[in-house]
């Protein structure tokens, strides 16, 4: 097997590694063979809290220690393992949830300035939803005119970051149960910046040193993220944008175009993205592309921000996190450009071996050697435009150095929780129903949330995709968002016939009757609160349990790299899901603190964590609990349907 | 919705008239490709919709897991 082979299981990005190579292009892929990660800081005993340390306080190699040992396993401030474990987890949790609910406060501000008319170029798109928040959150709706109604809807988002006390007020939408639990364990958020602010103060020296006092405030802010400021995000993206609905795209490094402008929309948030959308179907636009000899503008998204974008408007997507180097490696990547999270600082590196243009557009997100071109909200078609201009002027600057794989695959996207429930119901009487009962009588075995990053220590994409198939092939169906819906979407795990291909069989007939994939995208990494508005919906719809960990549904995240993974994964246990992750996990050098997390939790949150690196074992990990849920519900057994006759009957009185 | 008619031959009769197709003809393309939303016009449905479609949340005489009729 060539070495690129064993980096990718996308034989478009094999072809770009192996490209890169030949051009003498460092990328993730090189980089990750050329440096190992920390083996003290990567199981979590590492604190460079202060400035004594950074104090390492790893486990002895290859046998149990000793109890003098793990006496003297502390930092200079006297702090242990434990500690430092549980410190490192929750200010992941923190950078997680800070970066979600900091893109859903740029939205909650776009969205006022959108209501009082101070953003041109932008509109309430989605009146429904505005209808449905303003239900939420208690906003008088009567005769009032929508920009009424969403300026109010617009100032409580707002306030929701910066609350004190009174509680994130989407919490309310989660099974009652489920609020009752948060109440009774003190995890519920008393507002979103607060919690992650609380974790800031708790892991600072000498504060918070009992481990699991530190991971209760890190469910806390998990929570205030999943149920808070993603959710925020994905709410006001709707109703600014559209609730996305299904919609046919196509996917991977094959949809650049040769004879195009080809501009990448790189990033998590669809704000400006939208704005290009338009500038890029404006006539002028396509007549100075063509006077630069290009015959068309080629819009492509890359990560999560194409997620959005792919969903509301079909844009096709390019590829997802370890392939943003690879696009540009084409030499036919006009410009990219990026606004927040998970865009690789090599880029403008790898920019320079080719003509590549890369934009950067947000104030809190900047690189150098990157173009800035600021998003300003009131002015955003005219930022849009620049980028555009910038990027048909910059096309006939392209080298002959130019290769585009020809890979590219379909794919439907756009299951948001509010299309599940109409597909599988119809106008008329939109219901989980149809869901619950086929899982009730087996045809549908659970439910998986797949979600989360790559990782270049791993193969790319391998995981995603080998836990999805061994999923759907056993009945589970899969709801994805972010980098792990990009995988298998490039798999062709996201079309109605995969149904067929690779799902079972009770699930191949569900699938085959609503006219679905067996995989479904439901959007970006924020839209992960669609996952637990989907999981709500299951419980409140009854035969499956009051709450969400009695459902059976479980989690994962494959190949997780970020702290927003972390964070993730931490609001899916608090809500109640058992969840895997693969390639490593950062507690594992504290015995305690990760009992206590893949455990302990399970007693107090009805969710817990796992770890597993093998997709296929992890994915029947999670089989495994779905099928103990099963159980619990009574649902596990086909049960033996005898039909009454009236004498039968009689013999009941 | 206008209803078509279709004629087919029949074994008595020469020709007879049929109810012809009733789905819409084609693909749709662009943003209308699988969009539902715009079935609902005024305010009044889209309320109506909350009501019944998002029913867990939004309607008062829904029966689901957490508010049976006959409490458990």
């Amino acid at each position: 097997m060539a070495e690129a082979e064993t980096k990718s299981i996308d034989s478009a990005s094999v072809k770009m590694i192996e490209k890169a190579v030949r051009d003498g292009v460092n990328t993730a892929f090189d980089r990750a063979e050329t440096m190992k990660p920390c083996p003290i800081g990567m199981v979590g005993s590492c604190c460079k809290h202060c400035g004594m340390g950074p104090c390492r306080v790893p486990l002895p190699k290859g046998r149990e220690e000793t109890p003098e040992e793990k006496q003297k396993r502390r930092g200079l401030c006297g702090a242990t393992a434990e500690t430092i474990a549980a410190r490192n987890f929750i200010r992941m949790v923190a950078g997680g949830a800070a970066a979600h609910s900091d893109h859903g406060r740029g939205v909650a501000e776009l969205f006022l300035a959108v209501a009082k008319g101070e953003a041109p170029g932008y509109e309430i798109k989605d009146e429904q939803k505005l209808l449905q928040v303003a239900l939420d959150w208690g906003v008088e709706i009567g005769d009032r005119s929508n920009q009424e109604i969403a300026i109010d809807i617009g100032e409580i988002a707002l306030s929701e970051f910066g609350k004190q006390e009174g509680g994130v007020l989407f919490l309310r939408r989660a099974p009652l149960k489920r609020q009752e639990l948060w109440q009774r364990e003190g995890v519920a958020p008393r507002g979103i910046d607060r919690e992650i602010v609380e974790i800031m103060h708790r892991t600072h020296i000498g504060v918070d040193q009992d481990y699991r006092n530190l991971l209760k405030q890190g469910v806390r802010a998990a929570i205030a993220d999943g149920w808070g400021g993603s959710m925020i995000a994905t709410e006001l993206q709707d109703i600014l944008f559209g609730t996305p609905a299904p919609v046919l795209g196509r996917i991977n490094l094959g949809v650049l175009k040769r004879d195009e402008v080809n501009l990448i929309i790189h990033g998590h948030e669809p704000l400006l993205s939208e704005m290009i959308v338009v500038a890029a179907q404006e006539p002028q636009m396509l007549e100075l592309a063509k006077s630069k000899g290009a015959n068309g503008i080629n819009l492509a998204g890359m990560c999560c921000t194409a997620n959005e974008i792919l969903m509301r408007h079909g844009v096709p997507l390019a590829g997802n996190f370890l392939q943003q180097e690879l696009a540009l490696v084409t030499g036919a990547v006009d410009v990219m450009v990026v606004d927040i999270q998970c865009i690789m600082q090599s880029l403008t590196t790898v920019a320079e071996c080719y003509h590549t243009k890369i934009i950067t557009t947000a104030a809190k997100a900047k690189i150098p050697g990157a173009i800035h071109i600021e998003f300003d909200e009131h002015n955003a078609m005219e930022s849009a435009r620049a980028i555009v201009k910038t990027a048909i002027e910059n096309f006939p600057n392209r080298g002959k150095n130019i290769d585009i794989p020809e890979e590219q695959t379909d794919l439907v996207a756009g299951f948001s929780h509010e299309t599940i429930n109409y597909l599988l119901g119809g106008i008329f009487r939109a219901s989980y129903r149809p869901l619950n009962d086929n899982i009730i009588n087996g045809r549908i075995r659970g439910v998986a949330g797949v979600v989360g990053c790559n990782n270049a220590r791993v193969k790319h994409n391998e995981n995603h995709v080998a836990m999805v198939k061994e999923l759907i092939k056993n009945d589970v169906v899969v709801l994805q968002t972010g980098c792990s819906a990009i995988a298998c979407a490039e798999a062709g795990l996201m079309t109605p016939e995969a149904a067929a291909k690779y799902a079972g069989e009770g699930l191949a007939s569900v699938c085959e009757a609503v006219g679905i994939p067996p995989v479904l995208h439901l959007g970006s990494c924020v839209d992960n609160s669609r996952i637990l508005m989907a999981a709500t919906a299951m419980v409140k719809d009854g035969g499956l349990g009051d709450d969400i960990s009695e459902l059976p549904v479980a989690g994962a995240g494959p190949e997780w790299m970020s702290e927003k993974a972390i964070s993730i994964g931490q609001y899916f246990v608090g809500s109640g899901v058992f969840t895997v992750f693969g390639v490593n996990w950062p507690t594992l050098g504290s015995n305690e603190v990760t009992e206590f997390l893949f455990k302990d939790f399970e007693a107090i949150y009805g969710g817990m964590w796992a770890f597993e690196p093998d997709p296929i074992k992890a994915a029947h990990l999670m089989i495994d609990h779905i099928d103990k849920k099963r159980k619990a519900l009574g649902i596990d057994k086909a049960r033996e349907r005898v039909l009454y006759d009236m004498a039968m009957r009689r013999e009941l009185t | 919705m206008e209803y078509k008619g279709k004629k087919k031959k029949a074994p008595v009769k020469k020709e007879v008239e049929v109810l012809g197709e009733t789905f819409e003809k084609g693909r749709p393309e662009g943003e209308e490709l699988g969009g539902w939303r715009q079935k609902l016009e005024s305010r009044e449905e889209k309320l109506r919709y909350l009501q019944t479609g998002e029913r867990y949340w939004f309607d008062k005489d829904w029966y689901g897991s957490e508010r049976r009729k006959n409490p458990a």
